[in-house]
């Protein structure tokens, strides 16, 4: 066994870095490692980032999956501000969605177990079970043939993680956590998914719509490592994706 | 009760997103344990993972998306037919990433506390050994 620090490795050329594999279950980070990142530079009021609760009764599968994904970031919100209510009410509205996709099942179960653990003010194993519930939904997706929905859930969950942490830093700007919002190649990798979608679910007008919104929200994500983007930019940002998360959850 | 219901929830984890191999469910066996060490010290582990296989001498690069201020630590655990595997990390540039590092036979961790925000790439090893599978975790706090 050893332990130890290690630096010694070649570097890899840019080719070797185009060629990475890049997965949606590790390569897009949860909206909870966000959240644990922005309360290691402050200490933001987690209350004040809940929204209204959103409709559970959509007909359109792709606004479904986009609103899922929505509602675990908000659990995840939910947990940090450490209030088993809303987290209770969230978990109530995640089985609701899902029931509507027929995907309820094992979901029916997380969602109780969400509501088990929030009663018990069991936060740590909150946040991994809101993932898991996540990655329930994707895979009851994937066995009714579902797949590009997986996608929308994670975009779903991603687009209201930066609207929330985007919100915040517009009315607390410190430089470091504007750093936070650096994320230029989660963006690339979800927009390139959405590019591989199938024609049908391409061409769904929320889906078509956001696409088209997702290129300025790349630009205004892809700053340089060592500079931290202007509260004006920040600002800009935020009204990019609060557009896009009142787009997702107003029902058509 | 409630305690009793995490324990078979940890049991029985979600499954992924893709049905994997009895070897792949092996090497995730492996590489749970060793992260199961990380999660004690208050790291949360990710759901998700990746599986598959891996040649002798042979080295796989996943992208991972990264927060500065967070401290992740990379775990790989594969079957036993790989004798030594090795984790490291690299930044956008390709350049690679100081980490503490740990090995110990057929699993192997990486981990390190960003300074800024982004993709950076984790390469795992198989330095010795014959055709194994692997299963790549990660967990932060």
């Amino acid at each position: 066994m050893v332990f130890g620090l290690n630096a010694g490795a070649a570097g890899l050329s840019k080719d070797d870095l185009a060629k990475s594999v890049k997965l949606d279950s590790l390569s897009v980070p949860t909206a909870g490692e966000l959240f644990a990142a922005l309360n290691k530079v402050a200490k933001p009021n987690w209350q004040q980032q809940y929204r209204k609760p959103i409709p559970t009764a959509f007909t359109s599968r792709p606004q479904i999956a986009l609103n899922l994904g929505g509602l675990i970031a908000d659990g995840y919100i939910a947990v940090q501000a450490e209030d088993s209510q809303q987290v209770k009410n969230i978990g109530k509205d995640i089985v609701a969605l899902a029931k509507t996709l027929g995907v309820s099942e094992n979901v029916l179960r997380r969602g109780k177990c969400i509501s088990d653990f929030a009663e018990n003010n069991e936060w740590s194993a909150l946040k991994e079970e809101l993932e898991a519930t996540q990655n329930e939904v994707k895979q009851a997706m994937e066995e009714q043939h579902d797949e590009e929905l997986v996608t929308l859930v994670t975009l779903g969950g991603w687009i209201r993680g930066t609207e929330v942490v985007s919100a915040w830093i517009s009315e607390n700007y410190q430089p470091a956590a504007a750093k936070l919002l650096r994320q230029p190649a989660i963006l690339a990798f979800l927009r390139g998914k959405l590019l591989a979608l199938p024609e049908k679910a391409k061409n769904d007008p929320l889906v078509h719509d956001i696409e088209s919104k997702l290129g300025g929200i790349e630009k205004l994500l892809s700053f340089p490592a060592d500079k931290a983007p202007t509260l004006e930019e920040v600002k800009a940002l935020n009204a990019a994706a609060n557009d896009l998360v009142k787009e997702i959850s107003t029902k058509q | 009760m409630k305690r009793l219901l995490f324990l078979i929830l940890a049991a029985f984890p979600a499954l992924p997103l893709l049905a994997a191999t009895d070897d792949e469910v092996a090497a995730r066996k492996v590489v749970q344990e060793l992260a199961g060490a990380f999660a004690n010290d208050g790291f949360k582990l990710r759901d998700g993972n990746w599986t598959g296989a891996i040649q002798s001498k042979d080295s796989l690069l996943i992208q991972v998306n990264l927060y500065a201020g967070n401290q992740y630590w990379f775990s790989v655990g594969a079957t036993a037919p790989a004798k030594k595997m090795l984790v490291t990390v690299f930044d956008e540039t390709g350049k690679p990433v100081e980490v503490n590092s740990y090995q110990n036979g057929s699993t192997a961790a990486a981990g390190f506390s960003p300074e800024s925000s982004g993709p950076y790439y984790v390469r795992i090893q198989e330095v010795e050994g014959e055709p194994a599978s692997f299963c790549l975790i990660y967990s932060y706090k």
